[in-house]
């Protein structure tokens, strides 16, 4: 999953929810070591002050934790990833479904629109 | 003393012109900080007088607390928009020369860069296109450990490729106790990379602000900001 | 830091002038084999070993007034274009003083300014062929002794340095002082050393005046210096150069610590 950083809007926000993306997609395991802020930067092609700043929020809201000798760690609490994937999940559909309204759709056609096309998708892997 | 550089109603004139006019300013260190603005807006003037290659006017500037001189030359590891090098030296005499004066110089550091662009020590500078030399005076300057990095146009004049080397470079050599400041009006390809910004016009100072402010603030990229201000 | 200055000065310079040497070296020893002082025989004469004479004659001067030229072209060079030009961007955020860039750049020009005379001095002995070069010397000394006593024989290698490094400081005041100017830099270099030219020889000569009316005999046409006068002479006028020296050093210092402006 590679970074992708726009300009418009604060970066560390944006590299707080792709970290929390490749945490909740199992890129960065719970309880696994992350990366030095100097490489993440490097990564993500971004200044190490803005990495550090992002990885900082998630430690204050408990998604990492620093162990002082070996570094950054995703926490080992799932629950608590779980809270996040469902959180980001609600997010996505509620982004979608603004969009839905203001193309004109209401709840009933946009379920039906979902299951059709959920339907037609299983039966490509079939 | 948490300011690198600090300059206090400064001004510089060529001639009747006013090449800086009467700028005040402060920038923090562990900062990496776009010095932004067109053509001729003073950018270049404020960078050397930061180096003392240019005398003020009017006004002072220190660095580290202290006035330009040895010791701050000490400090400071400056990329000049122009070609220093001399011609006749190959590229393990310019190391050495480098090793010679600054005691934070970085010897292995600078051959293994060299090695990645396929840059021997035998190779003579003369024959090194525009390009290749732009890039050597880069990695000379980021070999150092320095505190104050003045970086004058380091993607100035080169291609979409070697932009991104040269910003890798500049973020790989990065140590975050150390400032950079990075003149250009490129700004889409170097945004993504700054903590703060100062906008200069015609020798002055239009903004400073820190770049999420900017994207909070007013939901646009810095260089939507820029062309917005600088419209002619 | 001096130290390190003088060794890339030395490296800089040495490549530009060690070629010239050997070159004019060769040349003389060619032009010895080849006899070029039988040029005075009649033109119809003309056999191919004159030919080739006349030619490698010519190369030889151009040579020889070559390194002579160059030795003052590549002084000015250095410091104009090492210092003041693009190259001054490096040099100037070097953490070194001033006048370490001055000193270096002097001390280099006095070595190479020696050498080039020394050269082509050695270069010329070679071609006339001279036998007991050694005696020769021993002879000429004597004689200058004999009309100037001892100690001129010491002061005069004095005079010869301090000259130089007069005249070397010199430039570096006029090509500092024409920098100061915003536009027309060279022109005003120029302008600089001619005034100051002037200047300094009107000093020299107010200043050997009134040394000769103080510890002279009155000159007359057929005035003979004696060796007490001739060291008089001498000391004045190393003094009067070592102090411009120092004055022009220190012009030059200032300038470059307080007022420098690299466009």
């Amino acid at each position: 999953m590679p970074w992708d950083i726009q300009t418009d809007r604060p970066i560390y926000i944006q590299l707080m929810e792709q970290i929390q993306l490749k945490i909740c997609s199992g890129i960065y395991p719970p309880g696994s070591r992350l990366p030095s802020v100097r490489d993440l930067a490097q990564e993500a092609s971004v200044n190490p002050n803005t990495m550090q700043r992002a990885l900082a929020e998630l430690e204050a809201a408990g998604l990492l934790y620093t162990n002082r000798t070996s570094g950054r760690f995703v926490t080992e609490d799932t629950e608590m990833i779980v809270h996040v994937k469902n959180k980001l999940a609600e997010k996505h559909v509620k982004d979608f479904l603004k969009k839905m309204t203001e193309l004109g759709f209401n709840s009933d056609e946009v379920m039906s629109i979902i299951s059709d096309i959920v339907e037609t998708e299983e039966m490509k892997y079939e | 003393m948490n300011n690198i550089v600090e300059c206090k109603n400064l001004t510089k004139m060529f001639d009747t012109k006013k090449a800086l006019d009467n700028v005040t300013l402060s920038i923090s260190r562990g900062k990496i900080v776009g010095l932004l603005g067109p053509n001729a807006s003073g950018k270049t003037t404020f960078i050397k007088l930061c180096n003392q290659l240019l005398t003020p006017t009017e006004g002072e500037i220190y660095i580290g607390g202290i006035k330009p001189g040895i010791e701050t030359k000490n400090m400071i590891s400056y990329l000049p928009e122009k070609n220093y090098l001399n011609d006749w030296m190959k590229v393990s005499d310019i190391i050495g020369f480098f090793e010679d004066f600054y005691a934070d110089f970085n010897t292995k550091k600078a051959y293994d860069m060299l090695k990645s662009l396929e840059i021997g020590p035998n190779d003579k500078l003369k024959s090194m296109s525009k390009g290749t030399k732009e890039k050597v005076q880069l990695i000379l300057v980021m070999s150092r450990e320095a505190q104050l990095y003045l970086l004058d146009e380091p993607i100035g004049g080169v291609d979409p490729a070697a932009r991104d080397y040269i910003l890798d470079t500049i973020l790989r050599n990065y140590n975050e106790t150390a400032t950079i400041v990075i003149s250009t009006h490129l700004i889409s390809d170097i945004e993504k990379i700054l903590d703060e910004v100062i906008f200069i016009r015609e020798g002055r100072i239009v903004l400073t602000k820190t770049v999420d402010e900017i994207r909070e603030e007013t939901g646009k990229s810095v260089d939507a900001l820029f062309r917005e201000v600088f419209k002619c | 830091m001096l130290g390190k200055l003088l060794k890339y000065e030395i490296k800089a310079t040495a490549r530009l002038f060690l070629p010239l040497y050997a070159a004019l070296l060769v040349f003389s020893i060619i032009n010895r084999f080849l006899n070029p002082f039988a040029i005075s025989k009649p033109i119809d004469n003309m056999s191919a070993q004159l030919f080739i004479g006349i030619i490698s004659m010519t190369f030889y001067y151009v040579l020889l007034v070559g390194t002579l030229v160059m030795t003052v072209v590549i002084m000015i060079q250095r410091f104009y274009k090492n210092l003041l030009g693009d190259e001054g961007y490096l040099m100037f955020t070097l953490p070194v003083q001033p006048w370490h860039h001055i000193t270096s750049k002097l001390l280099v020009s006095i070595l190479w300014t020696i050498l080039s005379f020394g050269v082509t001095a050695g270069s010329i002995a070679l071609i006339a062929n001279i036998k007991d070069l050694g005696k020769k010397l021993t002879e000429i000394i004597r004689a200058i002794r004999h009309i100037t006593g001892d100690t001129a024989l010491f002061l005069i290698p004095v005079f010869i340095l301090t000259a130089i490094a007069f005249y070397n400081v010199m430039i570096y005041t006029a090509i500092t002082l024409g920098h100061l100017f915003q536009k027309h830099k060279i022109i005003a270099s120029f302008g600089m050393f001619c005034v100051l030219y002037f200047i300094y020889q009107l000093l020299a000569v107010l200043v050997i005046l009134i040394m000769s009316s103080a510890f002279l005999s009155p000159i007359t046409p057929d005035w003979k210096p004696t060796p007490y006068e001739i060291n008089v002479f001498l000391i004045s006028l190393i003094l009067l150069a070592a102090g411009l020296t120092t004055v022009n050093f220190y012009i030059t210092n200032t300038i470059l610590n307080k007022r420098l402006n690299l466009e």
